[in-house]
C-alpha cells in the first residue's frame, strides 16, 4: 500500500514540477502575480449559442435616473455590500456576484419582465464588467443592458434620488450575496 | 465477481486516454483555465498555480495509465483516483451550493454543471476503483499463480 502511495504521489508530482515548467516557459501561461480572479462569476456560452445581441451602453447619470420610474427598468448595485448599505440608488437590486443559483434566479426572475437593465458601481469598470457578463447570461434581444458612467460617485454628485440601508424585503435570502430592495424607484 | 480482463483492460484504456484528452484541452488556454477554477469559489488565490499544474499532471496519469508496467501502472490508477475525487467534490460542491458556472471538465466551453456531471464523475470514479482494484494480475504486485497440476491422460 506505502509503495502504491509513493508512486501515485511521484506521479502526480511530475507532473506538477512538468505544469509548472511548461506554464513558465508558455508566453500565455498563467501568471500567478497577475492573474485576478473574475469578479462576477463566469459563464461560457453554450456551442452554438447565439452571439451578444447588443453591446452593453454607457448611460449619464441623469440619462439613467430618468428611467427611475419606468416599471420595465431594473436597475443593479455592484457593490461591497456595506456600501450598498451605506447608500444605493432608490429600487436598486444588491448584486455584487451571482455567487448563488439562488441569487442568479432572483436577479434572472426580476429582470424577466423587463426591458432594460442598469448597471453601476463604484466606477464605470466594475460595472462594466459585471454588466458584460450578464449581458453572457441574459441573451435576449429585447433587453437593453445599460452602466452609469462615473458610478455611484457620479449619480451622487449630481444629486439624484439615493436611499439608504439593506433591504428590508429581500426576495433572497440574506445568507446569500444577492439581496433585493423592491421599492419604488424614485422615492429617497 | 472480477470483471475479465479486457475489460479491466478496456477502462484503463479509456481512462488513460480521457485523462490526456482533457489535460490537452485544458493546456489551450491556461488563464482561462485558471478562470473556470477561481468561478468554483474554492480556493481563496483564484486557482492560478492549479490551474497551471493540474493539466499537466492529468497528461502524466493518463500517460502512465498507457504505457507504464505494473505497479507504476497502479499507482496511475490511484492518481487517477484521486484526481477524480477531487474533481467530483468540487463538481458536486458548486452543483450543491447551486452555483450556475461551467465544468471546466474540458477546458473552457464544457457546459454547466448539472446532475449529469456528478453522475460522470461518479461513472470514472467507479471505473478508476475497478483499474485500481482489478489490473493487478498483470502488474509487479501480482500474485504468483498456483502451479497447474499437469494433466495427462
Amino acid at each position: 500500500m506505502v509503495p502504491l502511495i509513493t508512486r501515485a504521489l511521484c506521479l502526480l508530482g511530475a507532473g506538477a514540477l512538468l505544469g509548472l515548467a511548461v506554464n513558465g516557459v508558455r508566453s500565455d501561461g498563467v501568471r500567478f502575480a497577475r492573474f485576478a480572479p473574475p469578479s462576477v462569476c463566469t459563464m461560457t456560452p453554450a456551442r452554438g449559442e447565439a452571439p451578444d445581441p447588443a453591446p452593453v451602453e454607457a448611460l449619464a447619470p441623469p440619462d439613467a435616473a430618468a428611467l427611475c420610474g419606468d416599471p420595465s427598468t431594473l436597475i443593479a448595485d455592484v457593490r461591497p455590500a456595506a456600501d450598498f448599505a451605506q447608500g444605493h440608488v432608490t429600487g436598486a437590486i444588491h448584486l455584487p456576484c451571482t455567487a448563488t443559483g439562488e441569487a442568479a434566479s432572483a436577479a434572472v426572475d426580476l429582470v424577466a419582465g423587463r426591458q432594460t437593465l442598469i448597471v453601476y458601481g463604484d466606477g464605470t469598470d466594475d460595472a462594466q464588467r459585471v454588466a458584460d457578463e450578464l449581458r453572457q447570461r441574459m441573451r435576449r434581444r429585447d433587453l437593453r443592458i445599460a452602466v452609469v458612467s462615473g458610478g455611484f460617485g457620479a449619480w451622487s454628485q449630481a444629486g439624484l434620488a439615493c436611499s439608504s440601508g439593506p433591504c428590508l424585503h429581500c426576495a433572497v435570502p440574506p445568507a446569500v450575496s444577492a439581496s433585493v430592495t423592491p421599492g419604488p424607484a424614485g422615492t429617497p | 465477481m472480477i470483471p475479465a480482463r479486457p475489460i479491466v483492460f478496456l477502462l484503463r484504456l479509456a481512462l488513460g486516454a480521457l485523462l490526456i484528452v482533457a489535460g490537452l484541452l485544458k493546456l489551450r488556454d491556461p488563464t482561462a483555465f485558471a478562470t473556470e477554477i477561481a468561478n468554483y469559489q474554492l480556493l481563496p488565490g483564484g486557482g492560478a498555480v492549479l490551474a497551471a499544474i493540474l493539466p499537466a499532471i492529468e497528461v502524466v496519469v493518463g500517460t502512465s495509465l498507457l504505457v507504464l508496467p505494473g505497479a507504476w501502472r497502479r499507482a496511475a490508477a490511484g492518481a487517477a483516483l484521486a484526481l477524480f475525487v477531487m474533481f467530483t467534490a468540487a463538481v458536486a460542491s458548486a452543483y450543491f451550493r447551486r452555483i450556475n458556472i461551467d465544468c471546466g471538465c474540458f477546458g473552457t466551453g464544457g457546459g454547466p454543471i448539472g446532475a449529469l456531471t456528478l453522475l460522470r464523475n461518479l461513472a470514472l470514479i467507479a471505473m478508476a476503483v475497478v483499474v485500481l482494484r482489478f489490473d493487478r494480475a498483470s502488474g509487479a504486485n501480482a500474485a504468483p499463480r498456483p502451479a497447474t497440476p499437469a494433466v495427462s491422460g
